[in-house]
């Protein structure tokens, strides 16, 4: 948490999910009200009682230049890349560092950091192993001994959750603090909230923080089915309709630093990290409090972080995944805090799905764009609050934030609960 | 920059499940006696696999060590290792989260690679896949396809964390973390840098893991990062000899309590050590070799040390991430030889702990940390076993023969990870803590 007063800015960021590969065409997505959900390609879903999702139109070659490194990573690495090398560029960091001395540059990486938030795993990563079993004719002694001829010597790097980590870290020569979080929908707003603080505690002047996932998959989905959290149409957040979410896919990045370096070297401010809340429900992998404890005791600490209070907050950006009852305890914790002066808000998985570990990140860059532009998109799939939430002003229809600070919540299995605080 | 008061803080509670005992005290003896725990696979059949051994974790129940029928439903066996190391880690301490303090205690965990189980992916072989093995979504549809939420939910990356937040009540900051083989030290640091911060009062930190199964095995047999050494699966691990060939897969779960200092006190807490600093770096180097100067392992050292305010005449005891692989014992050794010039050869007491236990990958860092602590508590470094000739790259004071004793008045532990992540943690024996 905060421990200093100089202020940490975002001077970079980088998107991609399936409403398009750059801030501007997410934007125009979220205005325009329509979905970029639709039916999906990468299996036939004829079938499938969910035949929609979010996923990402570009090309691998399109997402990272360097081929020889599409055989060593997966597809959820891609996004990660792509998005962290987009903030980079967008930053003028590593630019900044390539124009200083020579002498200097080792020091620079030294002091850069990177932290990246990953979904953790895939499913379809196990798949290279079905050939094998059917070859193997389900015996394991043979399943060993075929292993090498069957399954590529690179299966493990390939599916290394911390791969987006290594890769940007060698590419950009971020050598400095770093981890990955593996905090299922919490992983990417984790990442930005230990970079900033990481850099107030003085473990590095400049951090790139990172979140991708790429939940849509067979498995996934079935399962998500089965636990009743999916819906077979487009989100509908806070909605007396709603009836689950619908998984997108992509990643995230901003790049963080001290407001003094920004302004030194002359780089764009994106926005201001003011402060964040991390708590748990302690309800085990996927039960919720029906008080909405976790949302309102995250909010409260994210507001105590930032040292503002409830009437500061000018828009919410909410988790609202579509599903009854997180919605439902999401709004309990939020009235909880804000009483009858529940400031505008909004929400964005109607437009680009669930991207489960980089839904908070990618939440919280559309979040700078909307207070830069003045701006709070609506809900473009919401017809009527449920009357359970109550009076709730959860936007239909495009309206302004009524100040330039919000909040952006991002809820997760584990009974997660986090709360990042920003300002433009 | 006027340099702020570091919050203090101290190490109460230690709970281990090692292959080498289930308890810490039961793992402390064994590697203070050099006694290996590897052998021959036996949780599966692996005999077709290039290598057969492994480091397993032995006579364990599930059932005593997670009495909650419920939770135990949704643990993984890394899960339960988790939870029973944690138990232990908090009944040593003496204190756990009451409801008035509970959103006060927060937990971080180094949490192990979501490797699915050979007998889930068999049914899915089962049931969805054509007759060359290759996947068919549709299969799933089978009305008789029994898929199952619990396996699901077991399979999620946090699943560990929200097992331990219910289980222990803890309602305060959670995090989990995986960086291969750093996770366990990453995690602790994570914890460490939340305390100071003043988000948590007392913590819950470690890792758990457990590759030891067909498709985690299967991953790094295709590297080629396993000894092959079948016939001396005892002997396998030997982390900075000549003849080394790779690392022993272990398994296992590790946990520290962390409290404030002056609430530990207060309350008339056994205090192991002070947990002192934290330093984390990234190689930049290749994905899974090591830096052969030591570039990166260098910063992380430096970092932790700088952090804890130790000088590096202070360290007396290094346990190393030893891996027993070629790349990485060379590139430890050369970052060791780089920070402590003077003292490596002679003074430093030196060992890798995985020459014992084998390679606990995400558990490795918490588990070896608790190491640490022990050795401040007793005075003594344990064996690095297994050693015949000493490669002359890693010609560093190793403790060899039988566990030396000493005081330590500080002590560092190094976890290298895949992927060239490395923390460094520096712990400080409580009797060199001024008030």
């Amino acid at each position: 948490m905060k421990n200093a007063s100089e202020k940490i800015v975002f001077t970079g960021s980088g998107i991609v999910c399936g409403a398009g590969a750059t801030v501007n065409d997410i934007w125009a997505v979220l205005e325009s009200g329509e979905t970029a959900i639709g039916p999906y390609s990468q299996w036939q879903g004829d079938n499938w009682p969910v035949k929609i999702a979010a996923e990402v139109k570009e090309s691998n070659r399109n997402l990272v230049s360097d081929r020889k490194l599409h055989k060593t990573i997966s597809r959820t690495d891609m996004y990660g890349i792509y998005a962290a090398e987009k903030a980079i560029e967008n930053s003028g960091v590593l630019a900044h560092r390539d124009a200083l001395a020579e002498e200097k540059q080792d020091a620079f990486n030294d002091r850069t950091g990177l932290i990246v938030g990953s979904g953790g795993g895939n499913y379809t990563s196990n798949y290279d192993y079905l050939p094998l079993i059917t070859e193997a004719k389900g015996e394991l002694h043979d399943f060993g001994k075929e292993l090498s001829n069957q399954v590529t010597p690179m299966w493990l790097l390939k599916n290394l959750p911390n791969n987006v980590l290594c890769h940007v870290g060698i590419r950009g020569q971020l050598k400095g603090t770093n981890a990955c979080i593996t905090n299922q929908c919490a992983s990417g707003i984790m990442a930005v909230a230990e970079s900033a603080s990481a850099i107030w505690n003085g473990e590095a002047d400049r951090i790139v923080a990172a979140g991708h996932d790429s939940p849509f998959e067979p498995e996934m989905v079935y399962y998500y089915h089965k636990l009743g959290l999916m819906s077979s149409e487009a989100p509908k957040p806070f909605d007396k309709d709603r009836s689950g979410t619908v998984f997108g896919e992509g990643a995230a990045s901003v790049v963080l630093e001290r407001e003094a370096d920004a302004k030194a070297r002359g780089a764009e401010i994106l926005g201001e990290f003011l402060g964040f809340g991390c708590c748990s429900e302690a309800t085990g992998i996927l039960d919720l409090s029906p008080d909405g404890d976790g949302v309102q005791r995250a909010i409260e600490q994210a507001l105590d972080d930032a040292e503002l209070s409830p009437s500061d907050i000018g828009m919410i950006c909410a988790h609202g995944n579509g599903t009854p009852a997180s919605d439902l305890t999401e709004s309990i914790g939020i009235r909880t805090v804000f009483g009858d002066a529940i400031p505008p808000l909004t929400g964005f998985k109607w437009a680009y799905g669930h991207l489960i570990g980089a839904s908070g990140i990618a939440d919280l860059v559309m979040t700078l764009e909307a207070l830069k532009r003045g701006v709070l998109p609506g809900i473009g799939t919401l017809d009527e609050v449920d009357p359970e939430i109550g009076d709730f002003p959860a936007a239909k229809e495009a309206g302004k934030p009524t100040s330039q600070n919000a909040l952006v919540i991002c809820r997760g299995f584990g009974g997660m609960n986090v709360v990042v605080a920003v300002r433009v | 920059m006027a340099a702020k008061e570091k919050r203090r803080i101290a190490v109460t509670g230690i709970g281990m499940v090692t292959p080498v005992g289930n308890t810490t005290e039961e793992t402390w003896s064994a590697l203070l006696a050099g006694k290996s725990g590897a052998g021959q696979i036996e949780s599966f059949d692996a005999s077709g696999f290039s290598t057969t051994i492994g480091a397993e974790v032995k006579n364990f129940d599930r059932e005593s060590a997670v009495p909650d029928k419920k939770l135990l439903k949704f643990a993984s066996r890394s899960h339960a290792f988790a939870l029973a190391a944690a138990a232990e880690a908090l009944a040593d301490a003496g204190i756990a989260p009451t409801p008035e303090d509970s959103h006060r205690w927060g937990l971080t965990v180094g949490a192990g690679m979501m490797s699915v189980a050979y007998d889930d992916l068999k049914v899915i072989h089962d049931y969805a896949t054509d007759e060359n093995g290759y996947f068919n979504a549709d299969g799933l549809l089978d009305p008789n396809f029994p898929g199952n939420p619990v396996n699901f939910c077991r399979w999620q990356s946090n699943a560990g964390l929200g097992l331990l937040t219910k289980q222990f009540g803890i309602r305060g900051y959670a995090t989990s973390v995986h960086t291969a083989c750093a996770s366990g030290g990453q995690a602790i640091g994570s914890a460490l840098k939340a305390m100071r911060r003043g988000q948590c009062d007392r913590m819950l930190a470690g890792g758990f893991d457990s590759m030891l199964n067909p498709i985690g095995i299967s991953g790094f047999c295709l590297l080629g990062a396993l000894s092959t050494d079948n016939d001396n699966p005892t002997g396998a691990s030997r982390p900075f000899d000549k003849t080394r060939n790779g690392f022993v897969l272990g398994e296992g779960a590790g946990f520290l309590v962390l409290e404030d200092w002056d609430l530990a006190k207060a309350r008339g807490a056994n205090i192991y050590a002070e947990l002192a600093g934290d330093g984390n770096s990234l190689s930049c180097y290749r994905i899974t070799d090591s830096p052969p100067d030591g570039n990166g392992p260098i910063q992380a050292i430096l970092q932790a040390l700088g952090d804890a305010g130790v000088g590096i005449d202070e360290i007396d005891y290094i346990n190393a991430h030893g891996t027993s692989t070629q790349m990485n014992d060379r590139s430890e050794c050369a970052a060791m030889k780089a920070v402590f010039p003077d003292r490596i050869q002679s003074e430093i007491r030196v060992s890798s702990t995985k020459s014992s236990m084998g390679h606990l990958i995400a558990a490795a860092g918490a588990v070896e940390a608790a190491v640490c602590c022990l050795a401040i508590r007793d005075g003594i470094a344990p064996i690095n076993a297994n050693h015949g000739e000493t490669d002359p790259d890693c010609d560093v004071n190793l403790v060899l023969g039988e566990a030396k004793p000493g005081k330590v008045r500080a002590a560092l532990s190094n976890s290298l990870g895949f992927g060239g992540s490395n923390s460094s943690l520096v712990f400080r024996n409580p009797e060199e803590v001024s008030a």
